[in-house]
């Protein structure tokens, strides 16, 4: 019938020896990690080379293929963009480095671009490996064990329960328009587009109250409790994240 | 003999005014299951959510077990009454199913232990064990509904009240599902538009129509009488005889 495409399901079902940790230890290191290296110095040598060893250990030992990295790399394409334009910029004293077809290049502006190179591309590996190892329904039930508000978690809950309801509904409104002889061409072919999605917002409200309804009549006062789940620690994760956070320190006050 | 549900003289009229109900009067007797049958638009999801108590004032004229409709008795009633609805994914929200089918005995205030044993048990009931770890957008229509029926019998209710249960169901998952109904040791309240299932299940039913109860007799009589299912709206499936009947 209507397949659902699972493409924004990220996590991989390969054996890691990440996958078992408890998720709000994932959750936490990797916060912490990518703090620690938004808050570090790209001058210094030391810190880049430290960081991103543990980060490219952790991406090692998560075992995700190389292939499905590079391709969710590419979310970091905006950041890069971004950063390619910086050298053209100065922020403080107008040192140039080198002049370019007539353009100057500046120092301050070089600087800024390997920094956010550096940084959005760790950054972003340390994401892709936390959602590769780890459930959406885990990402939750670690968010709930680092006790984010009863409400915020049965707000992320309702939208991973939902997202394929209202995708498949979406799918079979538009197949039901395309065999009346729509076409999904130009601007004209927006509107019944836009009508289309006003039903569907309605029909969401609507779905709304009657699982609203549903939850009541079973008893709901309030809280959504997810089910105790048994998952490892995980010592290497520990002293990665505390390596990471002495390195900064280290260099910031020593 | 005491009854088991007494419903007197309830009215219902929506914010719209539209008079939904006007004036139902019946009542079951403990572990009688029987049928409410009528066209679209008769009232019946209404009537439906008034056995929860979920809309409109209650004025105690509806009682369950000796429990009158009111807000202190409101939680009590909402454990013995469960309802399943008509569209499981109005029902099925959690991330897996075994903390949905938990959801309800959770709130009941069964301990975790509790609340999984019964979970386990009423999966076992609808033949779904096997699916405990499963997210529910991922079940086939009739797997859902199953885990739907699971998630309400969790709580133990006395009383299951089932809103169009067979629609959209295929043959085997619509025979499935009528064993199921019929191994339960608990009263029914089926609403359905599937005359030869509602025969099957309850030896009563009520015909609704306009927010009235039009008749309240044996099933077989009602689908016997052509001239009371014309007025309702009401028509069995086309080959389906009923002369066996006459001679039980």
């Amino acid at each position: 019938m209507y397949s659902t495409t699972h493409s924004h399901h990220l996590s991989l079902h390969k054996e890691s020896v990440l996958k078992n940790i408890k998720p709000e230890l994932k959750i936490l290191s990797t916060f912490l990690i990518v703090i620690s290296i938004a808050f570090s110095d790209v001058e210094n040598l030391f810190q880049i080379l430290s960081h991103s060893l543990i980060v490219f250990l952790i991406l090692y030992i998560s075992k995700i293929p190389l292939k499905i990295y590079l391709k969710r790399l590419t979310i970091d394409i905006p950041f890069i963009i971004f950063a390619l334009f910086l050298p053209f910029l100065s922020s403080e004293n107008n040192d140039i480095v080198y002049t370019l077809f007539g353009i100057d290049i500046y120092r301050t502006g070089l600087e800024d671009m390997f920094g956010i190179l550096f940084k959005a591309t760790l950054g972003v590996t340390m994401g892709i490996v936390l959602t590769a190892v780890t459930t959406t329904i885990e990402l939750i039930y670690g968010l709930q064990k680092l006790k984010l508000p009863q409400i915020i978690i049965a707000i992320m809950s309702f939208a991973i329960r939902y997202i394929d309801v209202f995708i498949d509904e979406f799918k079979r409104v538009r197949i039901s328009m395309r065999s009346r002889g729509y076409q999904e061409k130009g601007i004209k072919g927006l509107i019944p587009i836009a009508y289309a999605s006003g039903a569907m917002l309605i029909r969401g409200y609507e779905r709304g109250e009657r699982v609203y309804l549903s939850m009541i009549s079973r008893g709901f006062n309030g809280s959504i409790e997810l089910k105790k789940r048994e998952y490892d620690n995980s010592v290497l994760l520990i002293f990665l994240t505390l390596i990471s956070i002495f390195v900064l320190i280290v260099d910031k006050y020593l | 003999m005491s009854k088991y549900l007494k419903i007197n003289n309830l009215s219902y009229t929506y914010p719209d005014g539209h008079k939904a109900l006007k004036g139902i009067d019946f009542s079951i007797n403990k572990g009688e299951s029987i049928a409410i049958l009528g066209p679209n638009g008769a009232g019946k999801t209404t009537l439906i959510l008034h056995l929860n108590g979920i809309l409109g004032e209650l004025k105690g004229e509806i009682e369950v077990d000796g429990l009158e409709y009111s807000s202190e008795n409101i939680g009590k009633i909402r454990k013995t009454v469960g309802v399943v609805f008509q569209d499981p994914d109005d029902q099925l929200f959690m991330p897996t199913v075994i903390e949905d089918v938990m959801f309800g005995p959770k709130n009941f205030g069964y301990s975790n232990e509790e609340s999984e044993t019964n979970a386990v048990e009423a999966l076992k009931m609808v033949g779904m064990e096997n699916f405990q770890d499963r997210a529910p957008h991922h079940l086939s229509f009739g797997q859902k509904r199953k885990v739907a029926i699971a998630t309400v019998l969790a709580s133990k209710p006395k009383l299951l009240v089932l809103d169009e249960p067979a629609s959209n169901l295929d043959p085997a998952s619509r025979r499935d599902l009528i064993d199921i109904l019929i191994k339960l040791d608990i009263s029914i309240i089926l609403v359905t538009h599937d005359l030869p299932m509602a025969l099957e299940i309850c030896e009563r039913s009520l015909v609704l129509n306009e927010g009235i109860i039009k008749e309240d007799s044996l099933t077989k009589d009602i689908l016997q009488n052509k001239q009371l299912m014309k007025e309702n709206r009401l028509e069995l499936p086309y080959g389906f005889a009923l002369h066996h009947l006459g001679e039980e």
